[in-house]
């Protein structure tokens, strides 16, 4: 079981990362990106090392998604 | 708008200096470090307990590798001086579209949960998951939710300028109290019994530099994100 879900997970994050980098829109790009941080929190949760996990949590999916967002409320029309 | 800026050289040569004073003493103490590599890993684990920390990672962040932690945070203090440097502007801006009416009344009940949530992953960061690094990171996201949600607000700067030299200051000074009492950079010269293991006031140093990490981390993240968002909104 916890194995499908790891496999799973592999799977989701490697579908939802090529995906983010063919989208023609760059605010759809970082959505799928927070996607992929919050894959590795699981899988770090699952591979036993929570504080890792939760550092990914805030700082990968958290504020790193929040910036490029407001980077790209910045360029405005140009992007 | 281009995104060319004008730096004076003033600016430019001080910061090139300020790099050269700092990589020079960097030098100096790693010269004088006596290094233990043959005990890393899994050795640092057996004896993670006769420093009564719960938290096996807290005590290699903060203990074993506390050198590292330091030269972490002076690092992430170079990050927010140049981006402070290149980006900050005198004049009051405010974002050009305003927030709206859901997001501001969100802000009122969640920024003091983000808050709280933060201070406890940061004092219980030598018994659960977490840490310096993580709660600071977690209070900043909580100003981040400040400066979206309301024009006006604005990081005081007085404020953050005390608590960062606090934070900086005061590490180095417990970390220069245990090289004079126990003649270890970063000893650890309070009490730190196995029988207190688990119990908030426990491991000695180890709690009170992570949260010190995490005054740190806090206040320059936050200082970070209002450089970035209040930036020639103007324009």
């Amino acid at each position: 079981m916890i194995g499908f879900i790891i496999l799973a997970t592999f799977v989701g994050m490697v579908v939802v990362a090529f995906s983010s980098i063919i989208q023609s829109k760059l605010a759809d790009s970082i959505i799928l990106f927070m996607g992929v941080g919050l894959g590795s929190v699981t899988l770090f949760f699952i591979f036993k090392a929570p504080d890792v996990a939760l550092t990914e949590a805030v700082i990968g999916a958290g504020i790193s998604s929040l910036i490029f967002l407001m980077a790209l409320k910045h360029l405005g029309e140009e992007a | 708008m281009s995104l060319k800026r004008e730096l004076p050289t003033s600016t430019i040569s001080g910061f090139a200096l300020s790099a050269v004073f700092i990589l020079t003493i960097l030098n100096i103490l790693i010269q004088n470090m006596p290094l233990f590599i043959d005990t890393a890993g899994d050795k640092l684990l057996q004896i993670n307990t006769q420093d009564g920390v719960a938290n096996a990672v807290t005590t290699v962040v903060v203990y074993f590798r506390g050198f590292d932690t330091l030269g972490e945070i002076a690092v992430l203090f170079i990050a927010s001086l140049g981006i402070g440097l290149m980006l900050h502007k005198n004049s009051t801006c405010t974002l050009k579209a305003g927030s709206n009416f859901m997001l501001r009344s969100a802000s009122k009940i969640l920024f003091p949960i983000i808050m709280l949530y933060g201070i406890y992953v940061m004092v219980y960061g030598h018994l659960s998951p977490g840490g310096g690094f993580q709660g600071g990171v977690i209070i900043a996201s909580g100003v981040l939710l400040l400066l979206i949600s309301y024009q006006e607000f604005e990081v005081p700067h007085s404020l953050i300028v005390l608590l960062e030299t606090f934070a900086g200051v005061s590490y180095v000074l417990i970390a220069l109290i245990g090289l004079l009492t126990l003649d270890i950079f970063l000893g650890n010269f309070l009490p730190h019994n196995i029988s207190e293991m688990g119990m908030l006031l426990s491991g000695g140093i180890i709690p009170i530099i992570y949260i010190i990490v995490g005054i740190k981390v806090g206040s320059e993240m936050s200082i970070i994100a209002q450089n970035l968002i209040k930036r020639d909104e103007n324009v």
